[in-house]
């Protein structure tokens, strides 16, 4: 008898939170999990669980649960396209990712069908949030925006005769064009302008050409192992011009090819990297990171994936309920100078954030990046 | 006019690299008739065995730095040359017999094999080469100022073209290899024991090869598993440019084809530097088929 009682008293206690518990609330997680992006991906899921491990201690959101669902988009627009309809099938409210942009494209039809929120955390691309979707919406910066920084920085670090340099990859050539429309309004004069080759090692006949054109300033707007040999054979011509790069020289290996000598003095532009964020929000955000991993996040878009998480759970607070429209239209219209992690967050009609995310960064005499106030 | 002979200067730093790697395309064609397309791959691997000895063996703390770099082109060039001639074994004399066609897969098969082995043994990622190795300084020549590495790189590349002129032109050995490049039945029955010239050539050729990655290595700075692409690519146009399967035809095509990418980003377009270049290469070869130099076939090697 009693063995018996003991049974139902098991069994009552195993299915007791099930049975009176409402159901939790999904929300998805699509990144990049394996493949060359892998180290982003992995990084997006421990944020994003540990975020939604600190809410439902504090009892969750609308007295449910918060459950995130991974799903690995492999950064591969075809795998991504998977991962989205198996989250859809799993009936989230809202989507959290992804990092590249023609991965993120290849699902917001998806979820825009299924009446999913998507808030992608570095998809960069331009063209994402202009056609006219409801429910999509981003943390990180558009390319364009980084064009404006971009002639802002240079006008305020004195360039009048700016050489413009990229490398012919859609990216570094967007951003050079548009940076290069922006400093003719602002009656910046444009003295170089030009692509060099990927790939190579030498760069002196463009260096030496540069050097011709007599610009004060140089602008480059690609990748991190060209910045990196430019600026090495730029000390060896013992030319002393400053240099400026875009977002995509963020990379360690711009110094140790360059040398410390040759990157000092080096600018470039970037969202805020984690070590640098300075809101309470981020500080005490950071230090749980770090005590459950062991190190900070290493990488500023996952952090950005962590705002995306963070605006959702605050519409769904805010209208009370797990509606996208709602949440949607909460988020455009309603929310304004929400205190995120990488500072203060706003959306406008388009699902783009509304604010400036870039900081310019310097490399100091020890070859770290250092925020330039 | 000083920035006429600067470009001219940074065309000819490039061009001696291109003209070395030139020179391993050029002396196997001109004895098997094959292109070893698995050439710009063997000097990606010189690249990455000089940093390996480098910092493992630390040789330039110990012997100071031209002579820890010399000793270092040394045994790199030993092993590059002994994986040449292992490619050779594996690779190509078992088609020596086939149709010139099977030897080309065997030889992209090769290249491609060589870059996944490089990646899977490195990691993909970007290696740097320890700063200041050899003293960074200017020299002037002519009121121009020129950095001391660049003209060290010239000056060892026209030098070891120039012992490779000789080795071929002057030796027993370098006899028989130009024997065997004009008839190899012919060479056969005279007593020249053909497999054994064959080896040699697939030892100088990727050691040259091998000595150019290094130098890159040193002077840039910069490695990855798929530099050998560009450089193979460029080196395989200079071959042709100065006549594929003539040395001085090699040396001559590489500083060439480094020149007029120099002259034509100075003076046309940065961009347009490498079309510019095919260009020449088109023009030229529409004049002279054979290439530059490549019209005495009898003396070719």
């Amino acid at each position: 008898m009693n063995k018996i009682a003991g049974w139902i008293a098991i069994f009552c206690l195993l299915f007791a939170p099930a049975l009176f518990a409402a159901d939790p609330v999904k929300i998805g997680l699509m990144g990049p999990m394996t493949g060359s992006w892998a180290s982003e991906g992995q990084e997006m899921k421990q944020v994003l669980e540990l975020l939604a491990d600190e809410y439902n201690q504090q009892g969750g959101v609308l007295g449910r649960k918060i459950q995130i669902l991974t799903q690995d988009d492999g950064g591969d627009p075809r795998t991504a396209s998977l991962a989205a309809n198996r989250l859809v099938s799993q009936k989230i409210i809202a989507v959290v990712g992804t990092y590249g942009s023609s991965i993120t494209e290849a699902t917001q039809n998806i979820y825009d069908e299924a009446g999913v929120v998507q808030i992608a955390n570095g998809s960069t691309a331009i063209r994402l949030s202009e056609k006219g979707l409801k429910n999509f919406f981003r943390t990180c910066p558009r390319d364009d925006e980084q064009g404006k920084v971009a002639t802002a920085t240079i006008q305020k670090l004195g360039g009048k005769k700016v050489a413009i340099l990229h490398d012919n990859t859609s990216y570094a050539k967007g951003l050079a064009e548009e940076s290069r429309a922006n400093l003719k309004t602002a009656n910046v004069e444009v003295v170089f302008f030009d692509a060099l080759t990927p790939g190579e090692r030498d760069y002196n006949a463009i260096l030496t050409k540069l050097k011709g054109a007599d610009p004060d300033f140089v602008f480059f707007t690609g990748y991190y192992p060209e910045a990196g040999l430019l600026l090495r054979q730029k000390k060896e011509m013992g030319w002393d011009v400053p240099f400026m790069g875009g977002d995509a020289v963020n990379n360690p290996t711009l110094v140790e090819t360059a040398g410390a000598a040759a990157a000092q003095g080096f600018y470039f532009l970037s969202p805020p990297l984690p070590k640098d964020l300075d809101t309470p929000e981020a500080k005490s955000f950071v230090e749980a990171f770090t005590k459950k991993h062991g190190h900070a996040p290493k990488s500023i878009y996952p952090v950005l994936a962590g705002d995306g998480f963070r605006v959702l759970v605050e519409a769904i607070k805010a209208t009370d309920s797990v509606e996208a429209e709602k949440i949607s239209a909460y988020l455009k219209s309603s929310l304004k100078d929400f205190p995120g992690l990488t500072g203060t967050l706003a959306f406008d009609d388009k699902g783009d954030r509304v604010g400036e995310v870039y900081r310019v960064y310097k490399v100091d005499g020890e070859g770290q990046f250092v925020l330039e106030p | 006019m000083e920035q006429f002979f600067q470009q001219l200067t940074n065309g000819l730093a490039v061009g001696g690299i291109y003209a070395l790697i030139a020179l391993g395309y050029t002396m196997v064609y001109g004895v098997l008739k094959l292109i070893n397309f698995a050439h710009g791959d063997l000097f990606t691997i010189g690249a990455y065995l000089g940093l390996t000895l480098l910092t493992s063996l630390a040789l330039t703390d110990h012997v100071g730095g031209f002579l820890g770099v010399t000793i270092l082109a040394v045994m790199v060039m030993g092993l590059v040359g002994i994986i040449g001639i292992l490619l050779e074994r594996i690779a190509y004399r078992p088609l020596r017999q086939s149709p010139r066609l099977s030897a080309v897969v065997s030889a992209l098969g090769a290249s491609i094999f060589f870059q996944n082995a490089i990646m899977l043994t490195y990691g993909a990622k970007f290696y740097v080469y320890p700063q200041d190795l050899l003293p960074v300084m200017p020299v002037n020549i002519f009121g121009l100022s020129i950095p001391l590495m660049r003209i060290i790189i010239l000056a060892a590349s026209v030098l070891m073209m120039i012992a490779l002129y000789l080795f071929v032109q002057k030796t027993r050995i370098g006899t028989a290899i130009r024997a065997a490049a004009i008839d190899q039945g012919a060479a056969r029955l005279m007593g020249i024991d053909v497999n054994f010239v064959i080896m040699i050539v697939f030892f100088i050729g990727p050691a040259l090869g091998g000595a150019a990655g290094l130098m890159v290595g040193v002077y840039y700075g910069q490695i990855n598993f798929t530099m050998g692409w560009i450089y193979g690519l460029k080196a395989f146009t200079a071959a042709i440019l100065g006549g594929i399967g003539n040395i001085p035809g090699a040396m001559l095509g590489g500083l060439l084809l480094g020149v007029v990418e120099a002259l034509g980003a100075a003076y046309i377009s940065i961009a347009w530097k490498d079309a510019i270049a095919f260009f020449v290469l088109i023009l030229i070869l529409i004049v002279r088929p054979t290439g530059l130099l490549g019209e005495r076939v009898a003396e070719k090697i």
